[in-house]
């Protein structure tokens, strides 16, 4: 004969502590926790370059409009500071003002545009357009944007007079913050 | 961009696992080729299995062989002049990590706590087996602990062909069964299956 | 006068999902309390009609474009089409919290309705931790995630929603599927807090526990296909899974409730594995509102992810405040809840879903480890580093062949100790059909050893599932003498249950199998052609006839006319498109499928210049593809027939059960 007996129909087991569910809750619990809070409001897209206080990648390439290549060893000696861009980029347009307008006002530092992704003709135009006062070259391929670790454009290199990289700058580029890293590139590293 | 085989690609890079224990020196940029040259088929194939284990920097998610990006189209073209050149598999990641740093790769090297991504779910493994054994061991050795009698325990698992032996309550005890279980007729399926 | 009204129903439901969540929680302490269970009711109704007539008063205020309400500003437009206005209430950050919040009302609302009357002692509980996540939502949308503050100086006109909601309807409709995955969850969650704080889990009341996972789970299953559809349709690079930390956000609480779908099976036949069930339905919750934060607080690098704000500490804080209060509760409550059956050692079903649930588990794992860890060594090692697809498709692909054949030979075991004879009878026969597809792969051109075991694995399980489908039709046809159709509807009439489970089964084999075969065994191939040319692929031949432009409304596009011919015959058109939308700077990509059982082909621009006539293309064929989606229907609709007439079966089950009292468990007490 079957009996109604059921081990439901005890009363519940008082409570007692788990001590095995706490020791694993705990591990898996505490630093998930630490590792999310140390990360929060960091910008995982902001990537660091790995480039600063190494030696500049060397390029040769070919002006906009044609002429001689551009050569990263032929400006050996005085702070150079190099502006990926292109026409198509509107924070580019931005910041171009304040680009030509420090070349102009810091004769000693070297300043190049290297065109990221962009048409010749269309970047002859845009220069045409506004006034520039550096030199700009052409980038076939991206391989000298790929050499230096570029995501997008604008980026910005601050490279001091012995060919390091000393500074990397994502976006557009204002007046005062061009002085600071030029310092920076002209006192080495920081 | 092909689609190539991606559960091939995890089990021919095996290799690569053994990566040196410190970010290569800028030096080591420009050395000699250590592979031979490629061309060809195999050329494509092995610029799409290298394309896979790279970061498309401007995509974020998707490998360099997969992005339709033109950064990722350019980064392709690189990896492939490489590998045509005869660098190897290494040298090429290297040299990216050298621009990008350990964001360019989508498979992680062994530096570091690294080892515990790779390793983690292994002794996650072991770990859980252990456990499943000591509970089987406890469940198999013996009564078990519970205030629950034998005989009751017997009645009470659902799965028992038992019957009262009043006939109405079969017949109900029957329809509950097909109701519930979806045994046809009440009657559980593979008689004699439960031990 | 919008943006007030529906501040102050967000406040409101901010109040009555508080006083519900305490009312509730005082309730169940005090056992028997009537008025409190009312009370609790009452406020769970409260919060759910002000959760709708939020959301109502958020689409009037859409489809006015009444741009004094902040929302409506950052997302409306006046030139878009009335049903973008309609879906722009999840197009964005805040209209999505407030649309989860309308998800969640009903779902609260639904099951407070549902279990009125059934499991008095732990519903108290259930609703109180329902409303209590729910109090969290409401304070979200009451303070960070505002979508209702006050414009003082409304604009004329709004930038309009994300493009890619115009873009394709699948973005359209996946947020809907998901958050009613998401926030389903939060049931199941409720039931498993509500049987610890009792120090009980009957055999009856895991069924609506199991239910609602159910549920939740359905909509989870199509939610993440349909993501990975959208992927397939508009992204352009032809695949439909890239382990993006996103995808996997609604991925890990897909693993953990399918291995709690499993171990509930066990609960609710042998009475064992409580407290393990219900930290598997407690960490799928939590899962989910780590999805959440993974979503929306920026801190993951992903594609798909909302731009940073105060959101994100918010919903960490909730996260944490969740996590550590379910550590606590199961330490303190799981071992009440006591086994009352045992389970079987050797060779037997019981060990098969032991297995299952250390995989899935050890998936989860896996894929949450893989996720993490650039924030783990980012805070470690201070470098920033990628765990990518090479990673996740490595560590998976072992695990999911492991996983299709234990779906296999899990069905084929006996719930009891299998002895040898058995043992023999139940795996052979379906070897045959194993080595059956597996030959049938290696003569199609299969290769891959991965695959190649993924296809014997899947005729071996399809054999055992089919066989399974049709046991109860053989029995019945034996016992009762009955026609082979007749015999069909009375089982799946009967053993719905079981029937249900088994096409899922069938949908998860073949989608498996589609996966395999789709991610190793398709062709590509990159082309720039000029008007008139033609590229050939696997086949097919297709020919660049022009570049056109085309105005619509809302966008304009270029896309380009090819002509498809498959082995020399006419196979149609195809016309993949850069579209462009107002108020957007970069053109999104919209690639062309001509879908096949076989085969899917696709093509998607690389770039086009419409005065030239050129066109860069990127030419794939994608195996087996569609039977992805197909089957995941399947799945969904086994899910469906599992779901709906169980949940009046059990009832009815219940009641008889309790009236017979022989199998009595929870009525006796």
């Amino acid at each position: 004969m079957p009996t109604a007996a059921s081990s439901e129909a005890a009363p519940p087991r008082s409570s007692r502590i788990n001590k095995r569910v706490l020791v694993a809750g705990a591990a898996i619990v505490l630093p998930l926790i630490a590792v999310l809070v140390a990360n929060l409001g960091r910008d995982p897209h902001m990537v660091r370059s790995p480039l600063v206080g190494r030696p500049a990648p060397p390029f040769s390439l070919q002006p906009v409009g044609g002429g001689a290549p551009v050569r990263l060893e032929s400006f050996r000696g005085k702070p150079l500071v190099i502006n990926f861009w292109a026409t198509w980029c509107v924070p580019c347009f931005e910041e171009h003002p304040a680009l030509t307008a420090a070349a102009r006002g810091l004769p000693d530092v070297q300043f190049l545009g290297v065109v990221y992704e962009d048409e010749e003709a269309r970047t002859q135009a845009f220069l045409k357009e506004r006034s520039s006062a550096y030199p700009s070259v052409m980038d076939p391929d991206g391989r000298t944007a790929i050499a230096y670790g570029v995501f997008g454009v604008p980026e910005t290199f601050f490279i001091d007079a012995e060919g390091r990289i000393v500074e990397k700058f994502v976006g557009p580029l204002q007046r005062s913050t061009i002085a600071e890293l030029v310092a920076r590139a002209r006192g080495g590293r920081p | 961009m092909t689609r190539v085989a991606l559960l091939s690609i995890a089990l021919l890079s095996l290799p690569a696992m053994s990566a040196p224990a410190e970010p290569p020196p800028s030096a080591s940029r420009a050395g000699a080729p250590r592979g031979a040259p490629l061309s060809g088929p195999e050329l494509d194939a092995r610029t799409d299995e290298v394309g896979a284990l790279l970061r498309c920097p401007v995509c974020q998610g998707l490998s360099v062989s997969d992005s339709p990006s033109s950064m990722a189209r350019n980064m392709k073209a690189e990896v492939r002049d490489k590998l045509a050149a005869g660098y190897d598999q290494e040298q090429i990641l290297a040299d990216f990590e050298h621009s990008y740093g350990e964001f360019v790769r989508l498979k992680p090297t062994l530096r570091g706590v690294n080892w515990l991504v790779w390793f983690g779910p292994l002794l996650a493994l072991i770990a859980g087996a252990a456990l499943i054994a000591s509970k089987l061991k406890r469940s198999g050795s013996g009564p078990d602990a519970l205030p629950a009698p034998r005989s009751a325990a017997a009645v009470d698992v659902p799965d028992r062909g038992t019957l009262p032996d009043d006939p109405r309550l079969a017949e109900a005890m029957r329809r509950v069964r097909e109701l519930a279980y979806g045994w046809p007729g009440g009657v559980p399926p593979k008689a004699g299956a439960s031990a | 006068m919008i943006a007030t009204l529906g501040r102050t129903l967000i406040l409101l439901a901010l109040l009555a999902a508080s006083a519900g969540a305490l009312v509730g929680f005082a309730t169940g302490a005090r056992p028997g309390a009537v008025a409190g269970w009312r009370w609790t009711r009452r406020l769970a109704y409260a919060f759910a009609a002000l959760m709708v007539l939020a959301n109502l008063t958020m689409e009037y205020a859409l489809l006015t474009h009444d741009f004094s309400v902040s929302y409506v500003a950052h997302v409306g437009s006046r030139s878009v089409p009335t049903w973008v206005s309609i879906v722009s209430l999840w197009s964005s950050l805040e209209g999505s919290i407030l649309f989860w919040g309308l998800v969640m009302g009903i779902y609260v609302a639904v099951a407070t309705f549902r279990h009125r009357d059934d499991h008095p002692e732990y519903m108290p509980y259930a609703v109180g931790v329902w409303l209590a996540c729910g109090a969290f939502f409401s304070f979200l949308l009451a303070g960070p995630a505002q979508p209702f503050a006050a414009v003082a100086n409304p604009p004329v006109d709004g930038p309009g929603p994300n493009p890619l909601l115009q873009n394709h309807y699948l973005m359209v409709i996946h947020p809907p599927f998901l958050y009613s995955g998401y926030v389903g969850m939060t049931i199941p969650f409720g039931l498993a807090c509500a049987a610890l704080l009792v120090g009980r889990l009957g055999h009856d009341f895991i069924r609506p526990l199991r239910n609602f996972l159910l549920l939740s789970w359905i909509f989870l299953t199509v939610a993440i296909v349909l993501g990975g559809w959208w992927a397939y349709e508009v992204l352009g690079w032809g695949g439909y899974w890239a382990w993006d930390p996103v995808e996997n956000a609604s991925f890990l609480p897909w693993l953990t409730a399918t291995a709690a779908l499993h171990s509930a099976l066990l609960v609710e036949r042998k009475g064992v594995l409580k407290g393990w069930t219900t930290t598997l339905v407690i960490a799928t919750y939590l899962l989910t509102i780590l999805g959440t934060f993974m979503t929306r607080s920026g801190v993951f690098n992903s594609v798909h992810s909302f731009t940073q704000s105060a959101i994100g500490p918010t919903i960490l804080v909730f996260l944490a405040a969740a996590l550590i209060f379910s550590v606590v509760l199961l330490t303190l409550r799981v071992d009440t809840l006591s086994a009352e059956g045992r389970l079987e050692t050797g060779a037997s079903r019981d060990i098969a879903f032991l297995v299952q649930n250390l995989l899935f588990v050890l998936f989860t794992f896996t894929v949450l480890l893989g996720t993490v860890f650039p924030l783990v060594v980012e805070a470690v090692r201070g470098v920033q580093m990628s765990v990518g697809r090479p990673y996740f498709d490595r560590m998976s692909v072992p695990i999911g062949v492991a996983l299709l054949f234990l779906m296999g030979v899990g069905p084929a075991l006996p719930w009891g100790r299998a002895g040898r004879e058995q043992l023999r009878s139940a795996l052979l026969p379906p070897v045959v059909s194993a080595a059956l597809l597996t030959i049938l792969g290696v003569v199609l051109g299969v290769r891959n050893a991965w695959t190649l075991l993924a296809l014997a694995f899947g005729g071996f399980t399809a054999h055992v599932t089919v066989g399974e489908l049709l046991l109860p039709v053989r029995q019945r046809m034996r016992a009762h003498g009955e026609g082979a159709l007749e015999a069909f509807r009375q089982a799946q009439g009967r053993g719905r249950r079981r029937f249900g489970a088994y096409i899922v089964h069938a949908g998860a084999v073949v989608v498996i199998a589609a996966v395999a075969v789709s991610s190793t065994m398709g062709s590509s191939k990159e082309v720039q052609l000029a008007r008139g040319e033609t590229a050939t692929i696997g086949g097919y031949t297709l020919t660049f006839v022009n570049a056109e432009r085309i105005r619509e409304p809302h966008r304009e596009s270029v896309r380009a006319r090819m002509e498809i011919r498959k082995n020399g015959h006419e196979a149609g058109w195809l016309y993949p498109r850069m579209n462009q939308y107002e108020n957007q700077r970069e053109p999104i990509g919209s690639p062309a499928v001509r879908t096949g059982l076989a085969e899917d082909l696709y093509v998607s621009i690389h770039n086009i210049d419409v005065e030239a006539g050129s066109v860069g293309l990127l030419i794939l064929i994608n195996p087996m593809v569609c039977w992805i989606w197909i089957a995941t229907a399947v799945m969904a609709l086994g899910g469906l027939v599992t779901l709906i007439p169980s949940a009046r079966g059990a009832a009815a089950a219940a009641r008889v059960e309790a009236s017979t009292a022989p199998l009595s468990i929870e009525g006796s007490s």
